[in-house]
């Protein structure tokens, strides 16, 4: 409803709030939609129709081959890269099963680390991004301004590049090589970010919310925890499913921060397993990306509708 | 947002009332105490993960830090601007490749990336196709995969002697092709496999602006007897620029410092003998095998601050364009 009341804008819920990508857009497609398909075509929209579909179809296809290929070799029996049909004609379970057997592969282990760093990085986040988020959106306090801007300013250093510093850091506090020393370089690397992010969807919260439970005798950490936090649902699902895709990905400072393998993320252990014997390997990797891919993909397929919308009001309006 | 805004709408009135007779009484010092006890959390975290390593690296650019020289082994001392000075004489050497290379890659994979997702927006946004959502979800699959792997997995798809493309290939009577060791190929390789990951983003950044685009405009001009293709290049395309033009900046912005890329596709490679960096090498990673394979990390320190300053001039840039700093009040 508070949608609504935003006046659509020409550029739409691209450069709007963050709440704009939750109505508008979709209903305005299937409303289009179902006017039109009364309609009988004229023969320049069908033969248009038909040209669209082979284009896209054909796309599809080329872009779906890889795909294809790296779920045939997690299926192929026996190590072999030689790809004789797209349809494999036996189809084994073996590499699936080595995947999730410790003597065989580490490919497990490199999973349960994934979920353990990703889970609690992000659970950790969303709670301190959202604090952040709502002192920087409601309260005027010395330092608001220039603290606003320093988050802009740090999130542009290249991450990737401190990693030297973050190796001494964590070695000095006895983290280094440890699940726990990542999870606490994520959890400070990710909130300038996401606090910009998270600032700019309070700001859309009426502030007259606040005010009506100070009326009916409610503290101010009430208003906040009762009030705000229960309307910022949506946008703490979309903080801590990037978060953890984010996490999910991060090749360079898991590499460096991290050296015995059995403390590998499975980013980096599957990068190291491919390479190290690639022979050998190949159909185990592929058995291990596949399960690998498949929680992240459907995450982001949850929430891929709000991510531009998401994206363009952090980036662009902050 | 369902239930709550319905909510929220009930009792608007109620509240305008209630928000008078409050007035604003939580202002001042208690204001400030209040905002500092929710940042403080989240600054601590900061503080660990971010300012000490920012303000480490920034020390140690100054600094002859490497291998024999550091705060473990002893021996390390302030060096000034040396290590700016280096990358300056640097620009004469390798260095003036790479960079050439990062802003070319960022370019072109850019703007492909823009232009095929353009072109797939524009066919998808067709009201007369009714099976255009499964079409979506499909050209966005690429996106929705985890990076990282996926790039291993093309790593190993396409590999010279043994990746099942060329195996393919060969089936099909075409020789090899050395995808990732020849410098043309390898580089033509990087940007394609960017481009697999990136035109979903660009498909759906387009298409939210081509679903934005008022439907009545559409409707005069087809009164107006103007075709398929006029209507794009007349009415759709410049009203898409404006509202693409952010993400395009801040893609390219992206690509530049796209890591991942080139190191987990390529390695930076192939080699030639007596240089460090190879020819697909972009800035990040040319940097990065300072620090790791030389452990320069001096210089790489000092390389990390000439990004930094190089990123936040081209998005200060970037946002006094969009104005995000009006919301800084």
């Amino acid at each position: 409803m508070i949608e609504k009341q935003t006046p659509q804008q020409e550029t739409g819920a691209m450069s709007g709030p963050v709440t704009g990508a939750f109505g508008g857009l979709q209903a305005t497609g299937i409303d289009l939609s179902r006017v039109r398909s009364k309609k009988r075509l004229r023969r320049d929209e069908r033969v248009f129709l038909w040209i669209s579909r082979v284009i896209i179809i054909a796309f599809a296809l080329v872009i779906l081959f890889p795909l294809v290929m790296v779920i045939d070799a997690s299926v192929t029996p026996g190590q072999t890269f030689f790809v004789t049909s797209v349809i494999p004609q036996t189809v084994s379970l073996e590499h699936y099963q080595n995947v999730f057997d410790p003597s065989k592969t580490p490919i497990g282990t490199w999973l349960k680390n994934s979920a353990i760093v990703c889970l609690v990085t992000s659970g950790l986040s969303v709670l301190l991004v959202t604090g952040m988020a709502y002192a920087f959106s409601r309260f005027r306090f010395f330092g608001r301004k220039y603290g606003l801007m320093s988050l802009l300013l740090i999130q542009m250093f290249p991450a990737q590049m401190s990693f030297v510093a973050l190796y001494y850091l964590l070695n000095y506090v006895h983290l280094l090589d440890s699940l726990s020393g990542l999870i606490v370089v994520f959890l400070g690397g990710g909130i300038p970010f996401n606090a910009w992010l998270f600032k700019g969807y309070i700001d859309g919260l009426p502030r007259d919310l606040e005010e009506a439970a100070y009326v009916d005798g409610a503290t101010q950490f009430q208003a906040f925890w009762k009030v705000i936090l229960p309307l910022t649902r949506p946008m703490m699902a979309v903080i801590f499913i990037f978060q953890t895709i984010g996490i999910y990905n991060d090749y360079i400072l898991t590499n460096y921060l991290i050296t015995d393998s059995g403390k590998y993320t499975v980013a980096v252990g599957l990068y190291g397993f491919l390479n190290a014997q690639f022979g050998q390997n190949w159909n185990d990797f592929a058995a291990g990306a596949v399960i690998a891919t498949i929680p992240i993909a459907v995450l982001f397929l949850v929430a891929q509708r709000w991510l531009v919308s998401g994206l363009a009001s952090g980036a662009v309006k902050g | 947002m369902g239930p709550p805004a319905l909510f929220i709408e009930e009792e608007m009135a109620l509240m305008a009332v209630a928000a008078k007779a409050s007035g604003s009484r939580r202002k001042g010092f208690s204001e400030s105490l209040y905002a500092y006890g929710y940042i403080t959390p989240a600054l601590v975290a900061m503080v660990f993960a971010s300012f000490v390593p920012i303000c480490f690296t920034i020390f140690v650019a100054f600094t002859n830090w490497d291998q024999s020289h550091n705060a473990l082994v002893e021996g390390f001392h302030f060096v000034g601007l040396r290590n700016f000075r280096t990358i300056l004489s640097d620009l004469r050497g390798e260095l003036l490749g790479v960079l050439i290379w990062t802003v070319a890659f960022a370019a072109i994979a850019t703007t492909i990336n823009f232009f095929v997702g353009l072109f797939l927006a524009f066919l998808l946004n067709n009201p007369n196709m009714p099976e255009r959502n499964f079409y979506r979800t499909i050209l966005i699959l690429p996106w929705a995969v985890p990076g990282t792997i996926m790039t291993t997995a093309w790593s190993g798809l396409l590999n010279v002697n043994f990746g099942p493309v060329n195996t393919l290939l060969n089936q099909l009577h075409i020789s090899a092709i050395p995808w990732l060791t020849d410098p043309n190929w390898a580089r033509f390789t990087v940007i394609m496999v960017n481009l697999w990951f990136g035109y979903p983003f660009m498909m759906t950044a387009n298409l939210g602006a081509l679903q934005s685009i008022p439907t009545d405009l559409m409707e005069a001009a087809l009164v107006d007897g103007a075709g398929i293709f006029t209507r794009f290049w007349r009415i759709t395309f410049p009203l898409l620029r404006s509202a693409t033009l952010p993400l395009v900046i801040s893609t390219f912005a992206f690509n530049l410092n796209n890591f991942g890329a080139v190191y987990v596709l390529t390695g930076g490679g192939p080699f030639s003998l007596g240089k460090v960096s190879g020819a697909t090498d972009i800035l990040p990673t040319y940097t990065y095998k300072l620090a790791i394979n030389l452990s320069l990390f001096g210089l790489a320190s000092a390389y990390a601050v000439v990004i930094f300053f190089f990123v936040a001039g081209f998005s200060l840039i970037n946002m006094k364009y969009s104005r995000a700093f009006e919301a800084v009040d």
